[in-house]
C-alpha cells in the first residue's frame, strides 16, 4: 500500500483566484481551512506563518481567512505547529481546530490523540488535520547553506521554493534556478531518512503537487470527517476537482515516489539497526 | 464513667486524620481532639536551593485538591520577595482563576456532604448540578491558567498569557449560563441544610476568625509578628496524640483560629452565625460570590493588555509573603530568594489553622455529631502536614515518630 488508507483520490484546486495567486500548487490547504473556518467546522487554525526572518516559519494561530491565506505556500523548513495547540485550546479558547503538517507531524498529532498524556482535553479539539506530501525537510540553516553556497542567492531574495522534476527550485527577482536533488542530500533532517510516509497517511485529508498538473494538487480523503469536509467544499464550489485518471502525470508517479521513500527508509532503518542504533519503526 | 470514641481515619475528606472524643455517660463529647496522621511531604525542603520558578511548580503538587491556590500563594510569595508589581490584567486573571477554582472546590464539597443532607429522590439533581458547576468552573481554570489541575501559566511576575477575545467572550457566555444553575444549586443545598435536624449550636466555637479577603487574598493581612507555631506535644494534652499528630499547631495572637468560608463572611460581610450549619451555608453562599466576581472580571478584562512583568530573579533575601484565600481558608506561603535561589520556604495552609480548632468544636454534643462538625470545615490534610523535627547540630531526625502514620 503506497498511499495508506484512503477513500478517494482526485486532482483538485481552489477556485478562489486570491488563493491561486499565493498557493504553492492547487491551494487545497488554504481553501479547505478557509472553508472550514467560514462554515464554523473549525474556529481557528494553526498554520505556518511568516516571520521577519526570510523562510523562517513560525506556528501561527489564524482566526480569520486572511490570516490563513497569509500563511499560504510551502516552507521547506519546519514549523512545529503542535507546539501551539495547547495555547490555541486554552488561552484562545478554540474548541474546534484545524491544522496542517508534514507526515511526521501528523503522526505526532495522532499519537497525542491516542495517548493524551499532558494533552487531555487538548488533542481531541483537532477537527481537521491536513497532511502535506513530504519527501524530506531541511533545517533552515541547511536551506541557507545551499541556497547561498550552491545556488548563488540568499534566503532574503527568494520568493518561492519548490521541489519538482528532480530539482530543488528557487525563484528570486532575477531568475528561477534549480539544484539537482542529489546536491541537497545530506542537508535534510536526519529523521527524514527513516521516514516511511510520503503522503501523510494519518491525516484527515492529504495533499501535494505530485501526480497533478501545475497549479493543481493531488488530494486523498482518508477519514469520514476529512471526506465530509472536502466533499462539502467541492459542493460549495470552493474547490474544483478532476478524476486522477484524466490528469498527467497521474497516480503512477506518486506511487513510484511513495514506494521509493518507503524502500529507501526501510534500507536506512536496517542499516541503522545493524549498527546497533535505535529505530522508531 | 467516661469513654473514648476514636474515628480513624475520618471519612469524606481529603487525607487521613483521626478524631478522638472523650464522652460522658450520655455520649456527650467532653473533650475532642482532631489531628492529622497523613505522612509528611517535605515540599518546603525540596524547593530550597532551587530557582524561584521551581517553587510554584512543585508546590502545586502538594495536593490534587488545591493545586491552584497553592500555585497562586507560591507566586505571590515570590513576587513579594522579588519586589515585583504584577500588571493589572494579570491580577484580574489570577483572581478569576481563584474564583473559578474555589467555586469548583466548593461544589466538590457538596458532593462529599451530599449523603448527610440530600434525600435519595434529590440526589441525582444535586450531583448533576455539582457536575455542571465543576465542568464549567474547571473550564475557566483550563483557559486562564493553562491547565485545570497543575496550572502551567500562573507565573512569577503575573500570568504567562492573556486570553484571546474569543476565549473571553466564550467564558463570559458560559458563566452567564451557569448563573441559574448555581442559584438553583445553592438554594437546594441551603434548604436541605436548614431542613436537616442538626442541633442548634453544634460546632459553634469562640476561636477568632482568620481571613484576609472576600475572594482573592491580601498579603498585608498577615503579620508575622503575631504568628507562632508550636509542636503538637505542647498543644494536645494527651502525650500519645501529641506524638502521633503530624502537623505543627499555628497560632495567631497566641490563639488557635477558625479559617474558611464562614470566617470570611464573618469578617467581611457581617455574617455572625456560628457552627456547622453556618459553615455549610457560608460555603454555599460563597459559590454565588465567586461566580458573580468571575463574570465581572471577564467583563472588565482587557485582553490586549500585558500580563507578565519584567523582573530581576536574583532576589535580595527579602521575606516574601503570599496570601491567597483558598476554598478552606487562608493559604499563606513565605519565601526568601537570594542569589537567584530559594533560600527559605514555608507554607501555612488553611487546614493546619483549623486542625486545633476542629476537635474542641465537637464538644458539648453527642459524639455521633462529631464527624458532621469535622466535615463542616471541609478539612484537607495533604497540604497541612509538614512536621519533621531535625537536630540542628547533626541534621538527624529526632522525632521520627511524628512522621509515621
Amino acid at each position: 500500500m503506497a498511499f495508506g488508507t484512503y477513500k478517494e483520490v482526485v486532482s483538485a484546486r481552489a477556485t478562489d483566484k486570491a488563493i491561486q495567486k499565493v498557493a504553492q500548487d492547487g491551494g487545497i490547504v488554504s481553501a479547505l481551512l478557509c472553508y472550514a473556518l467560514e462554515e464554523n467546522i473549525i474556529e481557528g487554525a494553526i498554520v505556518a506563518g511568516d516571520t521577519e526572518d526570510a523562510w523562517k516559519p513560525e506556528p501561527t494561530i489564524a482566526m480569520t481567512p486572511e490570516e490563513i491565506i497569509a500563511a499560504a505556500g510551502t516552507k521547506y523548513t519546519f514549523s512545529p505547529n503542535a507546539i501551539r495547540l495547547k495555547e490555541a485550546v486554552r488561552q484562545y479558547g478554540l474548541e474546534k481546530i484545524g491544522t496542517v503538517g508534514t507526515p511526521c507531524q501528523i503522526m505526532g498529532l495522532r499519537k497525542m490523540q491516542s495517548y493524551p498524556f499532558a494533552t487531555r482535553f487538548v488533542a481531541d479539539k483537532l477537527a481537521l488535520i491536513i497532511g502535506i506530501f513530504c519527501m524530506e525537510n531541511f533545517p533552515r540553516d541547511s536551506l541557507k547553506t545551499f541556497v547561498e553556497g550552491k545556488m548563488n542567492s540568499s534566503l532574503e531574495n527568494v520568493n518561492k521554493m519548490d521541489i519538482g522534476k528532480g530539482k530543488f527550485w528557487i525563484t528570486d527577482p532575477e531568475k528561477e534556478s534549480g539544484l539537482a536533488l542529489k546536491e541537497t542530500h545530506g542537508y535534510e533532517q536526519a529523521g527524514c531518512n527513516i521516514c516511511l510516509d510520503y503522503v501523510a497517511e494519518l491525516a484527515d485529508v492529504s495533499t501535494g503537487s505530485v501526480g497533478s498538473p501545475d497549479g493543481w494538487s493531488t488530494v486523498f480523503t482518508r477519514t469520514d470527517n476529512g471526506a465530509d469536509i472536502f466533499t462539502a467544499a467541492v459542493e460549495a464550489g470552493v474547490i474544483e476537482t478532476k478524476p486522477m485518471d484524466d490528469v498527467k502525470p497521474g497516480l503512477e508517479l506518486l506511487e513510484k515516489l511513495a514506494n521509493g521513500k518507503k524502500d529507501k527508509g526501510r534500507k536506512e532503518i536496517e542499516r541503522r539497526v545493524n549498527m546497533g542504533l535505535p529505530s522508531p519503526f | 464513667m467516661s469513654d473514648k470514641i476514636v474515628i480513624s481515619p475520618t471519612s469524606r475528606q481529603e487525607g487521613h486524620a483521626e478524631l478522638v472524643m472523650e464522652i460522658d455517660d450520655e455520649g456527650i463529647v467532653t473533650k475532642g481532639r482532631y489531628f492529622s496522621i497523613t505522612p509528611v511531604r517535605g515540599l518546603e525542603k525540596m524547593v530550597t536551593g532551587k530557582a524561584p520558578e521551581t517553587a510554584p511548580v512543585l508546590c502545586q503538587r502538594i495536593c490534587g485538591v488545591c493545586p491552584v491556590p497553592h500555585t497562586m500563594a507560591s507566586v505571590e510569595a515570590m513576587d513579594d520577595s522579588l519586589d515585583i508589581e504584577i500588571p493589572k490584567a494579570a491580577a484580574l486573571l489570577r483572581e478569576l482563576t481563584i474564583a473559578s477554582s474555589n467555586l469548583n472546590s466548593h461544589a466538590i464539597h457538596h458532593f462529599l456532604v451530599a449523603p448527610d443532607f440530600v434525600p435519595e429522590d434529590l440526589f441525582k439533581t444535586a450531583v448533576d448540578s455539582v457536575g455542571t458547576i465543576r465542568k464549567n468552573a474547571q473550564y475557566v481554570v483550563d483557559m486562564v491558567a493553562g491547565e485545570g489541575i497543575h496550572p502551567s501559566d500562573i507565573r512569577i511576575g503575573g500570568m504567562a498569557r492573556n486570553l484571546s477575545e474569543l476565549a473571553r467572550k466564550k467564558l463570559y457566555t458560559r458563566l452567564k449560563a451557569l448563573v441559574p444553575v448555581v442559584d438553583n444549586h445553592v438554594e437546594l443545598m441551603t434548604n436541605l441544610i436548614l431542613e436537616k435536624d442538626i442541633p442548634e449550636g453544634l460546632g459553634a466555637i469562640t476561636a477568632p476568625v482568620f481571613a484576609s479577603d472576600v475572594i482573592y487574598g491580601k498579603r498585608e493581612f498577615f503579620d508575622l509578628d503575631r504568628f507562632t507555631e508550636i509542636v503538637p506535644e505542647l498543644w494536645y494534652d494527651d502525650p500519645e496524640i501529641g506524638k502521633r499528630a503530624c502537623t505543627t499547631v499555628p497560632l495567631y495572637d497566641g490563639l488557635n483560629v477558625e479559617t474558611g468560608p464562614r470566617a470570611r463572611l464573618d469578617k467581611f460581610q457581617g455574617y455572625k452565625e456560628k457552627g456547622v450549619v453556618a459553615q455549610h451555608l457560608a460555603r454555599a453562599r460563597e459559590m454565588k460570590t465567586y461566580l458573580s466576581r468571575a463574570i465581572a472580571i471577564l467583563d472588565e478584562l482587557d485582553t490586549a493588555a500585558n500580563t507578565l512583568a519584567d523582573f530581576d530573579p536574583r532576589g535580595t533575601n527579602k521575606l516574601g509573603i503570599g496570601v491567597v484565600e483558598a476554598p478552606r481558608g487562608t493559604d499563606i506561603h513565605m519565601a526568601q530568594v537570594k542569589d537567584g535561589k530559594t533560600a527559605f520556604y514555608s507554607a501555612l495552609v488553611p487546614t493546619t489553622w483549623n486542625i486545633p480548632t476542629m476537635g474542641p468544636a465537637t464538644e458539648g454534643f453527642h459524639h455521633e455529631w462529631g464527624p458532621h462538625v469535622i466535615r463542616a470545615y471541609d478539612p484537607c490534610l495533604s497540604c497541612a502536614t509538614h512536621v519533621m523535627v531535625v537536630d540542628d547540630e547533626d541534621g538527624s531526625v529526632v522525632k521520627n515518630e511524628m512522621v509515621r502514620i
